[in-house]
């Protein structure tokens, strides 16, 4: 809210990529009326460079939140704003590529046809289509199986399909809605490495996920969903950094010397002193969320809380 | 073939065409947007609505402005992909089935074979074509949307026009290609069913003898072949030609070789022709021989076709215009399809005796009569010489030229009479012309083959439109039904006057709710029915049920009326004049349902 709105450019590190301001979104029903409120006013944003993730359980409103930053779906009130252009604005789409929350392809194609018919829609020559999507079938280990129509498709050949379908027009941002749904440990790790692996190469990543490991291993930044409120927000060192904790931790240290700790501790006033206990887990502030949630509702992350 | 109305001049047709077009496009999207603005509204309030509408109509706009030909290709090529996944090919299967089956069944033996081939064979085509490509594209766009495929497509940089407009090219193609199967199967089928050839032997030939015993002249008959046979007459130099049964003749050549003389019959001819015509404008005399705007009508027969009473003064004048020497140089070639009203039997088999004159215009000078003989059901043709006798002031006969004496700068009248008493001769318009010439047969087919592929593109183009903002089953209903109102589109609108003005002569019968009390009551709809409130009451209930009919009546295309299959199945050259009307109405409704189809996507929340 402190942010001028419309006003969105930076130096090209802190550049910002993707804005919400006041976004929010209700369903509707055909005649109009309200169904479901499924993300309360939300202000964000995401700059170049970096992993953001989207956290929050089964329908707190990341796809949502997704869904109006690319324009799919038209916001109730406020606007979202990518590469400073209105998110149903269809030429940013240039520079895009999504992975939907299940992967919506055409059954009838196979993965050959399908990253051929994605990359006839954006600008690039025919060698250079073919050369990329030649790269990306490799990339996700699809080599044997490209004749195949994506219906006798696997859950997580469907998924990887998908992935190389995102990156076909080489995007400066993605977004990925549940990444990591449906793929076996092995193809998770993979995904996770890819992640990393974009960001490296400068591209932007926005993901969501409801597994917090995912979003704790390679997020830079997190939001916090809950019932389609922002909760928390912020670096994922900074959400896990317990304050009111103090952390020793030391090599090589005497049975002896820890006691003399202890006491000097409690001497100090230091309550339930644990030693050898590093973080908190994503997964305690998770849960933190919901508890709070419950307790008081209505508590939002205000963007002065923000942390970035 | 029946043509009710003359065909316009391209040129004079389609200014004001376009500016109709324009007028309803814009009237068509005032409205859309007052609607949407109401409807907003109630969500909204008025003034976002109104911000909301005008931000829909710029990012349309945009979107239109910014339609690539690259992404249009790549979604028609996902249209055609889909199409020939989804097995559209076994439609080619069935149409053989119906081919073989009407090899089988149509009668061979009937009037006019070449007619009814080619009416079948178009037909089947046509409604295959349109069906396949009708049910293709009403549910691809919807099951992309359930399926949520869209979204994938839609978050690359695609304008909603490319999806629709990528789905009309795509599927448009489709039809094209299965079109141009059918056409040349079903072509190939039609000459094949008509070709047919007879024998003639030489003892089938008699000997004509003249007075003084010589040679005058060979007469016979051909052997049976597709269940007919010819009877032939040859002049004394062995060339001759048979006569015209089922809407054909051959041409008979004598060859004398070392083992006697053998006949040749040469293949049919008059049975797939394409026929050029230039027709004139019909007035008539009446008994006494004063003009008269009409002829008699003969009760029953349609209004289409009027009647002059043999015997008597009454005529029919057909008057032609830009008649050319050089066109015409042998004479004029009238060909004239003359139906007969008997009041009494009389020979059937031989016809009825009638005359026809030229006559010029500008001086009233008129040619002797000219005799022939009108057969049902066929075409008689007969030429007016060059040289035409006129009956001189003093009785005599003096002969003059037809285009120095009767010809008055292109025009001339040709007047037609009916000779025997108390039988009548039908005529109509278009049934009595000027024969220019003949055009090609299978460039006629092609032209033929053109006026389905327009139909097709429009049920294409209305499908696709009706798909983007319903559900499959919704659309597939929503385009017959236009298609339905289209084609009844002239009886909706008399329905509807005569509701409105209460004249139930002009459709006896009511509309829906009166017809049904009607059918439940059995009551005639001759029967006026008492001006009970009930009956006030339905009557302005059908009235408000027929009134959006009559506004559809007046917006849809009729699929019919872009066949040109009367033209070709009655041996007609089909005109540009038509085609290019054809061609422009059908882009026209291309370009709206495209227009109405891309809004209505860009305005929904597909992905939801
Ligand atoms: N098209 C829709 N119509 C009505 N409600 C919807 C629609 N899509 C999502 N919702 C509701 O909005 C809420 C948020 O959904 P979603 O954003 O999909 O959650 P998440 O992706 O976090 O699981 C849910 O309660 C869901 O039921
Ligand atoms: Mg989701």
């Amino acid at each position: 809210m402190h942010a001028e709105p419309g006003k969105i450019h930076g130096t090209a590190d802190d550049e910002v990529i993707v804005a919400a301001r006041n976004l929010s979104k209700t369903y509707r029903d055909f005649w109009g009326r309200s169904k479901k409120v499924a993300l309360k006013p939300l202000d964000l944003e995401i700059r170049r460079g970096e992993i953001f993730g989207l956290l929050g359980p089964n329908g707190s409103g990341k796809t949502t939140t997704m869904k109006l930053l690319l324009g799919l779906i038209f916001p109730t009130s406020g606007e979202a704003l990518v590469f400073g252009k209105d998110a149903t604005d269809v030429s940013k789409n240039e520079r895009i590529g999504y992975l939907p929350e299940e992967t919506y392809l055409y059954k009838f194609l196979d993965a050959e046809e399908t990253l051929d018919f994605y990359g006839r829609l954006f600008d690039m020559p025919p060698e250079e289509r073919t050369r990329r999507a030649e790269a990306l079938i490799a990339m996700v280990g699809l080599a044997r199986d490209k004749k195949r129509q994506l219906k006798e498709y696997s859950k997580g050949m469907t998924r990887r399909i998908g992935i190389a379908q995102a990156l076909i027009n080489d995007p400066e941002l993605v977004l990925l809605d549940e990444p990591t749904s449906g793929l076996d440990p092995i193809g998770t790790r993979e995904m996770k490495d890819l992640i990393i692996d974009l960001k490296k190469r400068g591209k932007t990543v926005i993901m969501s996920s409801h597994l917090l490991a995912d979003v704790e291993d390679v997020c830079d930044r997190i939001a916090v969903l809950h019932q389609g409120e922002l909760k928390e927000l912020g670096r994922v060192e900074d959400l896990l950094r317990v304050t009111d904790v103090t952390q020793i931790r030391a090599r090589g240290l005497p049975p002896a010397a820890v006691a003399e700790l202890r006491t000097v501790l409690e001497k100090h006033g230091g309550a339930e002193i644990e030693i050898g206990n590093p973080t908190t887990t994503l997964e305690e502030l998770f849960l933190e969320v919901v508890r709070d949630t419950e307790a008081r509702p209505g508590r939002r992350a205000r963007p002065t809380e923000r942390n970035a | 073939m029946v043509l009710e109305e003359e065909i316009p001049k391209f040129t004079a047709w389609i200014g004001p065409a376009f500016v109709t077009w324009l007028f309803t496009a814009a009237l068509v999207a005032v409205l859309a947007s007052a609607l949407a603005w109401l409807v907003q509204s109630l969500a909204y309030g008025p003034l976002a609505a109104g911000d909301r509408v005008y931000r829909g109509v710029l990012t349309t706009l945009a979107d239109l402005a910014g339609m690539s030909p690259r992404r249009i290709w790549a979604l028609a090529r996902l249209a055609i992909q889909e199409s020939l996944r989804r097995n559209v090919l076994v439609v080619l299967g069935l149409f053989a089935v119906i081919v073989l089956f009407a090899g089988w069944f149509l009668d061979p033996t009937s009037v006019n074979p070449g007619k009814l081939y080619l009416g079948f064979i178009l037909s089947a085509t046509n409604l295959l074509v349109c069906l396949v490509v009708l049910v293709l594209s009403v549910f691809s766009l919807p099951a992309d949307i359930k399926a949520k495929a869209i979204q994938t497509v839609t978050t690359k940089p695609v304008r909603t026009g490319e999806i629709v407009l990528g789905r009309m090219l795509g599927f448009g193609l489709v039809g094209t290609a299965l079109l141009a199967l059918m056409g040349t199967v079903g072509w190939a089928f039609v000459v094949r069913s008509v070709r047919h050839d007879h024998e003639l032997v030489a003892a089938d030939m008699l000997e004509l003898k003249a007075d003084d015993g010589s040679t005058s002249g060979y007469e016979g008959r051909t052997s049976l072949a597709r269940g007919h046979r010819h009877r032939v007459e040859a002049g004394i130099d062995g060339v001759g030609r048979t006569d015209t049964v089922q809407g054909h003749r051959h041409t008979v050549r004598a060859v004398d070789g070392a083992g006697g003389r053998t006949w040749e019959v040469g293949p049919p001819e008059g049975l797939l022709e394409a026929r050029k015509p230039l027709r004139g404008t019909l007035r008539f005399l009446d008994r006494q021989g004063k003009p008269s705007t009409k002829g008699i009508s003969v009760g029953a027969e349609w209004s289409y076709r009027q009647y002059i009473e043999g015997g008597s003064l009454a005529a029919a004048i057909w008057t032609f215009d830009g008649v050319g020497e050089r066109e015409f140089a042998a004479g004029l070639p009238l060909e004239m399809i003359v139906r007969v009203f008997r009041t009494y039997k009389g020979e059937i088999e031989k016809g009825i005796a009638g005359s026809v004159r030229v006559r010029n215009p500008a001086t009233g000078l008129q040619s002797d009569p000219i005799y022939f003989t009108a057969k049902e059901f066929t075409i008689d043709s007969l030429l007016i010489p060059r040289q035409v006798g006129v009956t001189t002031t003093d009785g005599g006969t003096r002969q003059v030229d037809l285009f120095r004496d009767i010809v008055a700068d292109g025009r001339v009248e040709v007047v037609l009479q009916c000779l025997e008493p108390a039988q009548y001769y039908g005529v109509a318009q278009a049934d009595f012309y000027l024969r220019r010439g003949s055009g090609s047969f299978a460039f006629n087919y092609l032209k033929s083959c053109l006026g389905i592929w327009f139909s097709m593109l429009i049920v294409t183009a209305l499908g696709v439109m009706f798909s983007t903002f319903l559900a499959g089953p919704v659309a597939l209903l929503a385009a017959l039904s236009v298609v339905l109102v289209g084609q009844f589109r002239e009886f909706i609108q008399r329905l509807f006057e005569s509701q409105v003005t209460g004249d139930s002569k002009l459709v006896p019968g009511g509309g829906p709710i009166e017809s049904l009390y009607r059918i439940v009551t059995q009551t005639s709809i001759t029967l006026e029915l008492d001006p009970s409130p009930a009956v006030n009451a339905m009557k302005a209930l059908d009235t408000v049920l027929l009134a959006p009919m009559r506004l559809g009546a007046a917006l849809f295309p009729s699929l019919s009326a872009l066949g040109t299959g009367d033209f070709l199945a009655g041996g007609f050259d089909i005109p540009f004049d038509l085609l290019g009307a054809h061609a422009v109405e059908t882009f026209g409704y291309l370009v709206a349902f495209f227009l109405v189809g891309a809004v209505c996507l860009r305005s929904r929340e597909v992905a939801a």
